[in-house]
């Protein structure tokens, strides 16, 4: 019988000596403030995982710091990191899959605020201190913010289109009016009057058109990425468009080859120059008639998914998701092509924002 | 030996429905036997060189509570992935993905064809008599693809005289309820069997959320003060049903048939990340699955040869529904996903004996699928609507032909060669090969060695899913091997001792990923080159400490390296040459049953080192798992009446209370706790 006991006692001391933990974070104290120009680089992470992180890099120092957001906070950023934009010193992080809006400051990364009951955000757009829009996947509206107050204050429709199929994207303003790209099983750039809240006109491009910017001579551009094989949508070549903004009409189309997946367009700082990913980073003037024969940096085998341009030095970032489940690479090149640095960040690294 | 240990496993178990057997009342007052240890006299001629972990009576119907998952969990060094408590629970052998591992259920696959893999949290253990794994390179001897390993499951005939019921309920944490009630009939020729599970809960345990902070603001909302909050695990709930009826018959002269129609309905919310900020009531994530599977088997045995014929059928209907709350209660469809699968199965099995030195063996089996796949509801470019999704058929051909030669007691050899169709496309010949031999008669010391080739072709999701299918992915393929010794030792009546140790690697080519897409959806490819390799250990004592005390000790032990041998996808690739992300490289499980007179007592205990969640190996601190333990205890008391049976259980999941993830971003229940009665009625 003891002898039982002493088995017993052996076995129960090997299950006590677990030492499994979920662990809690300790807040860090980061400030920022003396760094001149600053980049955020949102972190998307694994869909599910909620293992989104924001990385800050000091162009001047050519340092990083990861997981600043959670490292300030001692709380994770959540499930995929979509966007992020600056405004009077707040940076607010758009985190899709966690229904959430951070507000940071974006000198400590302290957590200031946020803005919560959304469907699935994906970008923030402001209009004044106290109204925002914020665009939705999967859901036929826009959602209409008081960012002082964090709080939803109401709501866009988006005609001909349902809570399944709905998909708002990135925002441009022009004037009192706001041009939105509507991506994922759409074909439009929607035109909405930010006084009345309505949508007052659309404009049919290409199947998806993935991204919108506005360039030195009031032209929008967007890009759509043609749809894919089998989708009852339609599958096309995709093209990037040139668009007047003041007519809302398109001014050019430049077509791709079909199966090309061109994406990410983005303007330098003096909005002349646009840039995009299609495997290469091309870049080409906005007044151009056709798109370059050769691209700015040609494919290397690095899988580029996120691409900016430093407003300032013309320096231009591409991110390298890899494998999608390990630390990703940016790459910094002069705007003479010249390689001046490159630093691991966070997983599946898919937008950034300029301090 | 094993038969006798499953013998005595089921006398152990009063609410086995097995109400007329003789001994079910004799088993507390005779204690557990510990038998006589004999392991080479009695080495099958069929399982020769084969590497097969079974599960004995005792840890199958060890509660009603349990899925399979849960029993491998505990009992078994393979990896369980776990999403939350009756949540999607995955298995992988030695390294591998889950859909390297191919599950049968009374020799039909159950593997999902558009997913490729089995979710485990969907089996009652209690629907299961007779599992078995095969570990690598063995399970050619039953089914390809199993790049890993194969699950064997199925039913058998209860042995019952006359009529039986048993009803077992089952009351715990968080409002959880499990039922279970099996009627039984028998005779010579009949056995009859009802079995029907019932679980629900609405699964909203508490646990304190480390992953985000709740904040107070003043009037001015500026952030006063933050604190992590104790939540409940939100939309968790769950409602399963399960029901089983078996008949079978037995002519007495060597023919043998058998009819199992299984039929689950479940119906399972998705519960939220510890990271979601949104509002429970907001949101509705649901996934619902009707499925029902059933053989019809016919076995002709002849003294020296052997004649098998199965045939079957699956239906499986799965929603998934995402919805979100647009105002005054209204729930719009994010997503509106369902699929249908229809499986058609037909199944020839032979064998021959000559003497007892020849063994051949032929098998011939098909899988045809029917899928249909409706992901999302869109509005065209026309403003008609239309439906993304797939419909496809393929037939799953899988034959093989073995030659099993034991020339002496001392040694084994067995070849195998199979080959299969999947579609229109045919694998190269698998070839396996066993090898066994008694080492030493002292201590019955074996040893095993076997080597195969094996492939597996892409899923229909794999293939067809809409976005992201990518039809031209190759199938993946592999050679493994592994060689190992067993020993079995004991005193009739003192002791058993048996142990294993296996070494075992592998090589895997063009491994199948989904991996995200710029264009903002996932698309699979073939990925990664895997060397995966490792020794696994198994351990199991017995022991009649004293009169009336026994005490059953089992465990296993794993370790297993899955290494990235692939080319660097982009030059700052730092994944080559590591270990597989959620892969943990040692694993392990003890389990110590105590018995006395009418009581039993169990400690369960399992570990999983830390998981990676990054290819490259890094450990940050967003993406930390660390090692997961875990240690669950029950006590039972059965009482033997005249006129039926009862036992009184009761368990303590999670002892410690440990605070734990065994996926990111998926809170686990802390210390819980069930009852369990049962009644056994006595029909005389």
């Amino acid at each position: 019988m003891s002898r039982a006991v002493t088995y017993i006692t052996t076995l129960l001391l090997i299950t006590l000596a677990s030492c499994m933990k979920w662990e809690y974070g300790l807040e860090e104290d980061f400030d920022m403030s003396t760094s001149g120009d600053g980049l955020f680089i949102c972190n998307e992470g694994n869909f599910q995982y909620g293992n989104a992180t924001l990385s800050y890099y000091d162009p001047e120092t050519k340092t990083v710091q990861n997981e600043v957001f959670y490292r300030a906070n001692a709380m994770k950023l959540g499930d995929v990191c979509q966007s992020m934009i600056i405004r009077d010193g707040i940076g607010w992080v758009v985190v899709n899959n966690s229904h959430v809006v951070f507000a940071i400051d974006i000198n400590t990364f302290k957590e200031v605020g946020r803005i919560t009951n959304l469907t699935s955000p994906r970008y923030i757009h402001f209009l004044s201190d106290e109204k925002a829009y914020i665009t939705q996947i999967w859901d036929n509206r826009i959602f209409i913010v008081n960012p002082k107050r964090y709080e939803v204050t109401g709501y866009i429709e988006i005609p001909r289109m349902t809570m399944e199929s709905g998909s708002t994207e990135q925002m441009v303003q022009y004037g009192k009016y706001l041009y939105v790209n509507c991506w994922s099983y759409q074909n439009r750039i929607i035109k909405i009057d930010t006084e009345t809240d309505e949508v007052v006109d659309e404009l049919i491009v290409g199947i998806q058109p993935t991204s919108l910017v506005m360039d030195c001579n009031n032209k929008l551009w967007t890009v759509t990425d043609g749809g894919y094989e089998g989708s009852p949508y339609g599958h096309e070549a995709p093209s990037l468009y040139r668009i007047d903004a003041e007519t809302f009409t398109i001014e050019k189309q430049f077509k791709f080859d079909f199966g090309d997946w061109p994406s990410e367009v983005q303007l330098n700082g003096t909005k002349d120059k646009i840039y995009w990913l299609n495997d290469d980073v091309w870049e080409m003037d906005v007044t151009a008639d056709r798109v370059p024969v050769r691209p700015f940096l040609p494919y290397n085998g690095t899988l580029y998914y996120g691409l900016t341009v430093c407003p300032r030095t013309g320096d231009v970032y591409i991110a390298d998701a890899i494998d999608y489940v390990q630390q990703g690479m940016v790459y910094r090149y002069s705007k003479d092509k010249e390689l001046l640095d490159s630093f691991y960040v966070g997983i599946i690294p898919g937008a950034f924002c300029w301090k | 030996m094993r038969r006798l240990l499953i013998i005595l496993s089921i006398l152990l178990v009063p609410y086995l429905a097995v109400a007329q057997e003789s001994d079910t009342k004799d088993w507390a007052r005779k204690g557990l036997h510990i038998p006589e240890v004999s392991v080479y006299g009695t080495r099958p001629i069929k399982e020769i060189g084969t590497q097969q972990t079974k599960f004995d009576t005792l840890v199958l119907k060890e509660n009603i509570a349990l899925s399979m998952a849960d029993v491998l969990t505990f009992n078994s060094a393979i990896f369980v992935k776990n999403y939350g408590r009756a949540t999607l629970s995955t298995v992988a052998f030695r390294g591998t993905s889950p859909s390297h591992t191919q599950v049968s259920w009374n020799g039909m696959k159950i593997n999902n064809p558009m997913l490729g893999m089995t979710d485990f949290s969907m089996i009652p253990s209690y629907f299961i008599d007779d599992a078995s794994l095969l570990h690598g390179t063995s399970s050619v001897n039953e089914t390809g693809g199993g790049l890993g390993g194969a699950v064997k499951l199925s039913t058998k005939p209860a042995n019952a005289r006359g009529f039986g019921l048993q009803y077992v309920q089952g009351v715990g944490s968080f409002k959880t309820f499990d039922e279970f009630l099996r009627l039984t009939y028998g005779d010579d020729h009949w056995q009859v069997s009802t079995r029907a599970v019932y679980s629900s809960s609405p699964n909203d345990y508490k646990y304190r959320n480390h992953d985000k902070k709740v904040n107070i603001y003043d009037d001015d909302m500026n952030i006063i003060d933050q604190y992590y909050p104790i939540e409940r695990n939100r939309s968790g709930a769950y409602k399963d049903l399960h029901i089983l009826q078996e008949v079978y018959y037995n002519t007495g002269k060597g023919d043998k048939l058998g009819l199992n129609a299984w039929y689950i309905n479940s119906n399972r919310e998705l519960a939220m990340l510890t990271v979601d900020h949104g509002d429970a009531t907001d949101f509705e994530n649901r996934q619902r699955e009707h499925t029902f599977r059933s053989v019809l088997s016919w076995d002709h045995l002849r003294s020296d040869w052997k004649l098998g014929a199965r045939g079957g059928y699956i239906n499986t209907w799965m929603a998934y529904d995402y919805k979100r709350d647009v105002g005054n209660g209204t729930m719009a469809h994010m997503t509106r996903s369902r699929s249908r699968i229809n499986t058609f199965y037909g199944q020839l099995d032979g064998e021959y004996y000559i003497g007892n030195e020849w063994l051949f063996t032929a098998n011939l089996s098909l899988h045809q699928h029917i899928v249909e796949s409706e992901d999302k509801n869109i509005v065209r470019q026309d403003g008609n609507k239309a439906i993304v999704g797939y419909r496809k058929g393929r037939p799953e051909l899988s034959g093989s032909i073995s030659a099993k030669w034991r020339p002496v007691d001392r040694f084994g050899i067995s070849m195998v060669i199979r080959e299969e169709m999947f579609g229109r496309e045919w694998t190269p010949i698998i070839p396996a090969l066993f090898v066994d031999g008694v080492v030493s008669k002292r201590g019955n010391i074996v040893a095993k060695a076997s080597l195969s080739r094996n492939y597996r072709f892409p899923s229909l999701n794999d293939l067809y899913f809409l976005p992201g299918g990518n039809p031209d992915l190759k199938k993946e393929s592999g050679w493994t091997y592994d060689a190992g010794l067993s020993f079995a030792v004991g005193k009739e009546g003192v002791y058993s001792l048996t142990g294993s140790a296996n070494w075992f690697e592998s090589f895997i080519k063009d491994w199948i990923i989904w991996l995200p897409t710029p264009k903002g959806f996932f698309s699979p490819d073939n990925i990664k080159d895997v060397h995966a390799y490792g020794v696994e250990l198994k351990g199991d004592l017995n022991v009649a400490l004293a009169p009336e005390w026994q005490l059953g000790l089992n465990g296993t032990f794993s370790w297993t390296p899955s290494i990235n041998v692939g080319e660097p996808r982009t030059p700052a690739d730092q994944s080559v040459g590591k270990q597989l992300p959620y892969v943990p490289e040692l694993s392990s499980t003890v389990t110590g049953r105590l018995t006395w007179r009418t009581w039993s007592f169990l400690y369960k205990w399992c570990y999983y080192s830390e998981r990676f969640t990054m290819s490259s190996n890094d450990i940050s601190l967003t993406g930390k798992l660390p090692p997961y333990f875990m240690s669950n205890i029950s006590l039972e008391k059965s009482f033997a009446f005249k006129w039926a049976d009862f036992s009184v259980k009761g368990a303590i999941n999670n002892l410690f209370n440990e605070e734990y993830l065994s996926v990111l971003s998926r809170p686990m229940p802390g210390i819980n706790f069930e009852i369990f009665l049962s009644i056994t009625p006595h029909f005389k």
